[in-house]
């Protein structure tokens, strides 16, 4: 396969709360290539986006903390390199965009000041003028018309949409090896996210950085990702390609989340009345079940799932790349 | 609404807040006022003293013919004179006004100073011992009564280890010093508390940003986004804070006045208090509330030019 | 970090939807206040206050603090704790007394004011045009003398006494409260809930005061600790500049007193009301903090 970029193994993340410490993350396994997008998907709170904080090693510590695992990222162990030397990666090789694009942008500052900084930050060779250059080009490669007028103009003067074009820019700046994308069209207009999803296509193929894309939604990750990850409860419960888990998904819990979304193929659509739904609620990290963390809300629970054998692992399922945490996999 | 618009709105409203302002001031000491002859002249006087008093004071003519007199005072700072010792009223506020402002300004210099250098540290290490330990030392110090700080500095520091004036004032630029620099101490220490906490709510308010998390997944350091993006954008409020405080400064500190023997703005008050001189009172108040009128203002047009999500909406 | 701080207080929401009915906001400020150690000793150093202030009030305690129990400026002993004043009078009752005065006047300087604020911050809120343009030049006007003049003035022409200290203060602190209820009221007039109360026919005064109010009400609670804190404190400076409480013991008149004891070393008198007082706006304002945390959800978290 193509070359690996990021490894991350068996990471463990924790978090002190009022009542007690909770496993956020806890023993998750990913790997990101070069040109390629991972995506992960899960419901809100099911660690995906404390994932993507360990990676740019931005835990809030406190009440955050790394309890176990590694990151590797070209070889080293992102969690050993000291804070001065992580600063110059951050931003640089692997960056981030965020939710929220109205508030992620500071308002005090013009577009091109922010996309600016983290060029003088990272590429100190740069002349101010070729930075001034830089960020023009920055802002014509995320599409935004008349880039030199826009570069001076402040946050609040531009849309949602050409809010997350500039973040976009912002973290492309300096051509990273990295890009994660957390939940980067959640808050924007249907048409405005196709925009952004294809423009991240596009700027994915021109710099050929691996993308990791965080998402609730399926539909998304079906457009976007290459690889997708499945959590639940702050484990990885079903890792395949994007074809094989649309179409083979093993994990009971997958399947629930494809089918509850909305689509208009006839021989579905006729069928059934309504949506599909997963009943249930996710269960509190502060008292996870023994057994397998779904077991409660799940159709096909059976006694094993309870935990008499233990929690259920990762384990690969027919073709190498196939892994599922199950005890009762779908046929 | 263009800001050319919204600041004009801004300064045309302070007229109907000064007509309000006055007549507030009017109600309170001419209409609502128990008779101030009787108290001035006490139990014994003859209906004749009383009536001679009132024509004295003004205080026999139509009622709108007194308001529309405070009215004006407002505009052309002619407030007659004084109920007791007769003096021009302008002329003793003139007076008063620089040994207040010898000790206030620089105190509230030094206290915004600390205060805000403080704040920055706090917020650095917020959650952290440190930020704890202000937060109560804060608290506690807004809880003592601001008499007691003052009567045991000047106690303690002054009378005891006689380390500063007890008390007095000389005119003039190098005399004063001696006797202000413990004035300028307890100053600060009353404000610290209310400043520093202030502060650091603002500071913290803008930690907790989106764009903060942004700025570190740049990759900049603490200290840049401190200083840099953080400190900007708390700048807005802490300008705000700053400015409206001002018309304080003018007003002296009645306590702190009265208790060093300053004879500044604040003793004139409570001098004119404990002789029932109404129209000193008067004065003082349509001044101070003038300068808090003008300061409020000058505050919302800083607002306006300092952040640029009002600038050019 | 806000989104790992919000999900991770995620997990106790769902924890707690699944273990019981969702509880009100009431409900869950209680939980969350009862679990804060401070708070709670706060509460009950208050609730200490002010049953001494309702005994002494009642006349079962301190009622003799007229008495003379001993020689002048007497030295805190075992049988004075806090010593004896210029007349022999124990420090000790005259605090107690002081105490009645100053949780006195903050209860119903409080209560002025919130009903001030209550009243006409509603009003605005919920009327708008000429009614709030009215009110809004009314509190500016207010707020535009200082407070410490317009204090002066209306302690000085109500007369001397305890009356117009509560009047004083009552009719002068309610701005801050009638600016942020405005502000609320504003915000929760059109929300859908009030909408359709008005649809299944609720007249004004029933939408105002059975649907909005309720939902600014926190604010109110929030701004009593902190009125209550100004009172107590502006007390002590009309007394000292002699238009407080006359002919009785209040904090304020006990550390006037000290003015001239200090110097010769008689202490006790203003370490008694600086502690009485510090003790009591210590618990105020950090039980101010705590509500304010855990019943305004905007500021949770910092």
């Amino acid at each position: 396969m193509s070359d690996k970029i990021l490894e991350v193994k068996d990471l463990k993340v924790e978090f002190k709360t009022d009542n007690g410490i909770v496993t956020a993350v806890n023993g998750v396994n990913i790997e990101v290539y070069k040109g390629k997008t991972l995506g992960i998907v899960g419901e809100s709170g099911s660690g995906k986006s404390v994932t993507a904080l360990s990676i740019m090693g931005l835990i809030p510590s406190p009440p955050g903390n790394v309890a176990g695992g590694e990151i590797i990222y070209r070889g080293k162990n992102v969690l050993d390199i000291p804070t001065d030397e992580m600063r110059t990666i951050r931003g640089n090789k692997i960056a981030m965009i965020f939710q929220e694009p109205m508030t992620s942008l500071n308002p005090v500052f013009t577009v091109g000041n922010q996309i600016e900084e983290v060029l003088a930050l990272h590429q100190k060779e740069l002349t101010k003028q070729d930075r001034k250059d830089k960020v023009i080009e920055m802002l014509s490669l995320v599409g935004i018309p008349s880039p030199e007028k826009r570069a001076n103009e402040y946050p609040h003067q531009l849309s949602g949409g050409m809010r997350q074009r500039v973040m976009i820019a912002i973290s492309l700046a300096c051509r990273p090896d990295i890009l994660i994308a957390d939940e980067p069209t959640t808050a924007l207009d249907v048409t405005i996210q196709a925009q952004i999803l294809e423009l991240m296509k596009k700027l994915q193929e021109e710099i050929g950085m691996g993308i990791i894309f965080i998402t609730h939604d399926l539909g998304v990750v079906a457009e976007m990702c290459d690889d997708v990850a499945v959590m639940y409860c702050g484990q990885i419960v079903e890792r395949a390609d994007v074809k094989t888990l649309f179409n083979r998904s093993r994990h009971p819990y997958t399947k629930g989340l494809i089918e509850s979304i909305p689509s208009f193929d006839s021989t579905l659509g006729e069928t059934r009345e309504r949506l599909p739904t997963i009943e249930g609620m996710v269960p509190s990290l502060q008292n996870l079940p023994t057994g397998c963390n779904f077991q409660d809300r799940c159709d096909f629970a059976t006694d094993i799932c309870k935990g008499q054998n233990g929690d259920p692992l990762l384990e690969k399922y027919g073709s190498d790349e196939h892994m599922i945490r199950c005890f009762n996999p779908l046929s | 609404m263009n800001i050319y618009t919204y600041i004009l709105r801004r300064l045309l409203y302070i007229f109907p807040v000064i007509i309000g302002v006055s007549f507030l001031i009017f109600i309170l000491f001419n209409v609502v006022c128990p008779d101030p002859t009787l108290i001035m002249l006490g139990k014994h006087a003859t209906p004749e003293q009383m009536a001679m008093l009132r024509t004295e004071l003004g205080l026999d003519r139509p009622l709108w013919v007194q308001y529309f007199d405070i009215l004006k005072s407002a505009f052309t700072f002619d407030f007659g004179r004084s109920w007791n010792t007769k003096q021009e009223i302008f002329q003793m506020i003139k007076n008063g006004a620089i040994p207040s402002l010898t000790f206030t300004v620089p105190g509230f210099i030094f206290s915004t100073i600390t205060s805000l250098s403080i704040a920055v540290v706090v917020a650095f290490y917020r959650g952290k011992f440190l930020d704890k330990f202000f937060v109560v030392i804060c608290v506690s110090m807004m809880s003592i009564s601001s008499l007691a700080y003052i009567l045991f500095f000047q106690w303690f520091f002054a009378y005891k280890l006689g380390m500063f004036e007890i008390s007095g004032y000389e005119d003039g630029f190098p005399y004063f010093i001696p006797y202000v620099i413990l004035p300028i101490i307890i100053w600060i220490i009353l404000s610290l508390g209310y400043d520093l906490r202030f502060y650091r709510t603002v500071m913290l308010d803008e930690i907790y940003q989106d764009y903060v998390r942004t700025a570190r997944a740049k990759g900049l350091s603490e200290r840049v986004i401190l200083f840099k993006h953080v400190l900007k954008n708390a700048m807005i409020p802490v300008i705000t804070y700053v400015v409206i405080q001002i018309p304080y400064l003018i007003l002296g500190a009645l306590l702190i006045e009265n208790f060093f023997g300053i004879p500044g703005l604040g003793s004139l008050v409570v001098d004119a208090i404990n002789s029932n001189d109404f129209g000193v009172l008067k004065a003082m108040s349509i001044l101070t509330s003038l300068a808090f009128i003008f300061f409020n203002l000058l505050s919302d047009v800083l607002y306006t030019m300092v952040d640029p999500r009002v600038r050019l909406k | 970090m806000k989104s790992t701080a919000v999900e991770a207080s995620n997990y106790s929401d769902t924890k707690g939807k699944k273990a019981q009915k969702p509880k009100s906001l009431w409900g869950h400020a209680w939980t969350q206040l009862s679990r804060d150690k401070v708070a709670m000793l706060s509460l009950t150093i208050f609730a200490l206050y002010t049953l001494v202030a309702f005994l002494s009030v009642t006349g079962l305690i301190a009622s003799d603090w007229k008495n003379e129990v001993g020689l002048s400026y007497g030295v805190p002993s075992r049988d004075h704790w806090f010593g004896l004043d210029i007349f022999g009078r124990s420090v000790f009752a005259k605090t107690i007394k002081g105490t009645e005065v100053a949780m006195s006047v903050g209860f119903v300087v409080a209560t002025i004011s919130a009903c001030i604020g209550i009243i006409f911050g509603s009003f605005a809120g919920f009327y708008g045009g000429k009614i709030d343009e009215l009110i809004v030049w009314f509190y500016t006007v207010v707020s535009s003398v200082p407070n410490i003049m317009l204090v002066m003035a209306i302690a000085l022409i109500s007369g001397k006494g305890i009356h117009s200290v509560y009047l004083a203060l009552g009719l002068t602190t309610w701005v801050n409260l009638c600016r942020l209820i405005r502000a609320e009221v504003i915000r929760h007039k059109d929300r859908e809930y009030v909408q359709a109360a008005a649809a299944i026919g609720g007249g004004d005064f029933r939408k105002l005061f059975k649907h909005v109010l309720p939902n600014v009400f926190h604010i109110v609670i929030i701004n009593f600790t902190l009125t209550f804190q100004i009172a107590i404190k502006s007390e002590v400076i009309l007394s000292y500049l002699g238009l407080g409480v006359q002919g009785r013991p209040s904090w304020g008149v006990m550390i006037n007193d000290a003015k001239l004891e200090l110097a010769r070393g008689y202490w006790w008198q203003l370490a008694a009301a600086t502690f009485a007082m510090f003790f009591v706006l210590l618990a105020l304002n950090i039980l101010g903090d705590a509500l304010r945390d855990s019943l305004d959800p905007k500021l949770k978290g910092k």
